[in-house]
């Protein structure tokens, strides 16, 4: 566990998502599944801080696979080896790209897609923004629970969640007014304070990413 | 001309009456215009019908024209909502970058318009482990930063101590040069050397239009906190709304707390509070005061237990009153009346609602939704919400901030009879006219007397 995600720019983490998704079709056999589960569980193992996230994702990719396979023995002549395929074809496809878009830094992420991507600069810096606000949604959570406990109410979740909804709503609207207060609204041709550089590591990355979506199709080319 | 209102009306949605009505208003180009009213007289709406947010970004139903010449800077009453970026330098650079400046000129910008405002961090700081005061500061270095034509100032400095205020209040002047200003504020005297016209709102209509020299004078709305006016006289509230169900002592010894920011990519800790050491006694209303990042928020927090301490040892008991700086995170219920009897129903205890309307001044709004009201209602209400249930320990982050003579009476009031008559209270605040029996002043987190 080197804690190498934690240092790749946005869009690294991104395409290692699309990249399984991407690759993930060509998982149709039980050992090229096992090979790509493998080699991802063995990339993510090297590059994440610590395991308690990949875990986390795992846990809630277990449900689709679950749910996949269950299916595919149902309906595919009760086969448990087509059905084993689906599921850990549904976790290449899932789980990768979970664990990466958790190590995104939102903060950098319009930066990367306005100045590499060339994606419009309105949009990456309004995206950026939205996302950040999102990514602190959990201290208004941690305000509201605060309040709740001082007032000796429970803390129902599904209350909680609603105010968090509510406060949200407002918050954004205020969000948006001080943006445009800061000539955002008139924005015509966005420049950026920090380049959107691209390290030896995100490089590599990449690379390993394409590699590894390209396993299965090259395995299933390679066995026949 | 570069601001004028004309004719100008709006009512929000859901509104039962006009929050500006048919406003004739002008600042000419470079004059400097000091906007005042009482709580709810539709100050800040003016403002954002300047920057084009009514009928855009909020809804309601407007008449009249606003024109507006050259680009605007405006910095909200809420700087948290102002915030786009997660660290210091980013989040001002956020302007220039809009305005498509190079990277070189950016942060000269940035630099240029954190000196100004006096913010003691460097561009990496995380925006997260600001203060409220600072957050004030950020949002008008951001503003700053863009050098605008019009610079609208919604209670700059509010939430800063006096030398801080006077500070800002002189890197605004300095950054505006010969620009047009408009400023909203509460507590005006500071400004009011520095202006050039004063309007009075009151209930959304101009009642006051004219140079410092006449508005010394002028007869005024009573709310307003006109220089040389005495402090007003705290409205006391009945011993039996706020007499404490248990009289509580609570202790701290050598707290430690930090605010922490937590995600998958690391976790940033700020000291708040280093080595606390207090004692909060009954019938006593203790004030932590001191520079704005100064851990005060923090260590009252910790004092009510509602947030862990990295070491050290607090008692906090069972049962608190907390009124948070944002009313809003407090709130729980659909209606004024509900929100009230919130946490008396749940402890199972006897309140008497009408009683408590009255003594906060919402007698006839009890079926009225919390959000609906105008920031003092607001922030009326939180303090009844949260001091209900009769509690031994009351805390109060900041709870006169931005407030009209007449709301600051009744909160300064509610405060100060719960105090006589029992209770531990504490606030957290940079008002010098708040009534207390003993200060703490904090620096850096660290109790210096």
């Amino acid at each position: 566990m080197t804690g190498l995600l934690t240092r790749l720019n946005p869009l690294v983490l991104l395409a290692i998502g699309l990249t399984a998704a991407l690759g993930s079709p060509a998982v149709r056999t039980l050992p090229i599944a096992l090979a790509a589960v493998t080699t991802y569980v063995v990339f993510v193992v090297l590059t994440v801080p610590s395991w308690r996230y990949p875990a986390l994702c795992l846990a809630v990719v277990l449900l689709p696979m679950a749910s996949v396979a269950w299916s595919t023995w149902l309906l595919g002549g009760r086969d448990a080896e087509v059905a084993a395929v689906a599921g850990l074809r549904t976790f290449v496809l899932a789980w990768p790209g979970a664990v990466a878009a958790g190590y995104i830094d939102v903060a950098r992420l319009g930066d990367y897609l306005a100045q590499s991507l060339r994606v419009p600069g309105r949009f990456a810096a309004a995206l950026s923004a939205a996302l950040q606000r999102v990514a602190g949604a959990w201290r208004t959570w941690h305000d509201l629970e605060r309040s709740r406990r001082a007032r000796a109410l429970p803390r129902r979740p599904w209350s909680m969640a609603f105010a968090l909804l509510v406060h949200t709503i407002r918050d954004a609207t205020r969000t948006s007014i001080a943006m445009d207060a800061r000539g955002f609204a008139s924005a015509g041709r966005r420049t950026w304070a920090e380049p959107a550089t691209w390290t030896r590591s995100d490089v590599s990355v990449l690379v390993t990413a394409v590699l590894l979506a390209l396993l299965p199709t090259a395995l299933h080319l390679i066995s026949h | 001309m570069t601001i004028a209102f004309r004719d100008f009306s709006w009512t929000p949605v859901h509104g039962s009456r006009p929050v500006l009505d048919r406003l004739d208003l002008t600042v000419a180009p470079g004059e400097r215009l000091l906007l005042v009213g009482p709580s709810g007289s539709g100050k800040s709406t003016a403002l954002h019908a300047v920057a084009g947010a009514l009928g855009t970004t909020l809804v309601g139903e407007a008449s009249g024209s606003v024109e507006v010449e050259g680009r605007i800077g405006m910095v909200t009453q809420n700087p948290s909502s102002s915030i786009v970026a997660d660290r210091v330098g980013r989040d001002v650079a956020f302007g220039p970058e809009n305005l498509g400046l190079p990277r070189d000129e950016i942060w000269r910008r940035v630099d240029e318009a954190l000196a100004a405002v006096g913010l003691p961090h460097d561009r990496d700081r995380f925006t997260s482990a600001l203060s409220g005061g600072e957050r004030h500061r950020l949002a008008l270095a951001g503003a700053l930063a863009t050098r605008p034509d019009v610079l609208l100032l919604d209670e700059p400095t509010s939430m800063l101590d006096p030398v801080l205020a006077e500070a800002t209040r002189d890197a605004v002047l300095r950054v505006v040069g010969g620009r047009s200003l408009v400023v909203v504020e509460h507590r005006f005297d500071l400004w009011l050397e520095h202006v050039d016209r004063v309007v009075v709102l009151d209930a959304g209509r101009v009642v006051f239009d004219g140079s410092v020299r006449d508005f010394r004078v002028a007869a005024v709305p009573e709310a307003l906190w006109m220089p040389g006016r005495p402090v007003p006289v705290p409205v006391e509230v009945p011993a039996d709304l706020v007499r404490p169900v248990e009289p509580i002592t609570v202790s701290a010894t050598d707290l430690v707390v930090d605010q922490v920011t937590r995600g998958l990519r690391g976790t940033e800790r700020t000291r708040a509070v280093r080595g606390l050491t207090v004692e909060l006694h009954p019938e006593t209303l203790t004030a932590f005061v001191g520079p704005s990042g100064a851990g005060k928020s923090t260590a009252l927090l910790a004092l009510g237990g509602l947030i862990r301490p990295v070491s050290g040892r607090v008692d906090p008991p069972s049962e608190i009153g907390w009124c948070p700086q944002d009313p809003e995170l407090g709130f729980v219920a659909t209606s004024v009346r509900r929100e009230i009897e919130a946490t008396p129903h749940a402890l199972d205890r006897a309140v008497d609602v009408d009683a408590l309307l009255e003594a906060v001044g919402l007698a006839g709004r009890g079926d009225d939704h919390p959000y609906r009201l105008s920031g003092g209602e607001q922030r009326r209400l939180a303090l009844a919400a949260s001091a209900a249930h009769r509690p031994g320990l009351l805390l109060a982050d900041e709870p006169t901030v931005g407030q009209d003579r007449g709301t600051w009476a009744l909160v300064a009031g509610w405060l100060g009879s719960a105090a006589r008559h029992g209770a531990t209270v504490a606030v957290a605040t940079h008002d010098p006219d708040l009534p207390r029996d003993r200060d703490v002043l904090l620096q850096a987190g660290e109790a210096v007397s």
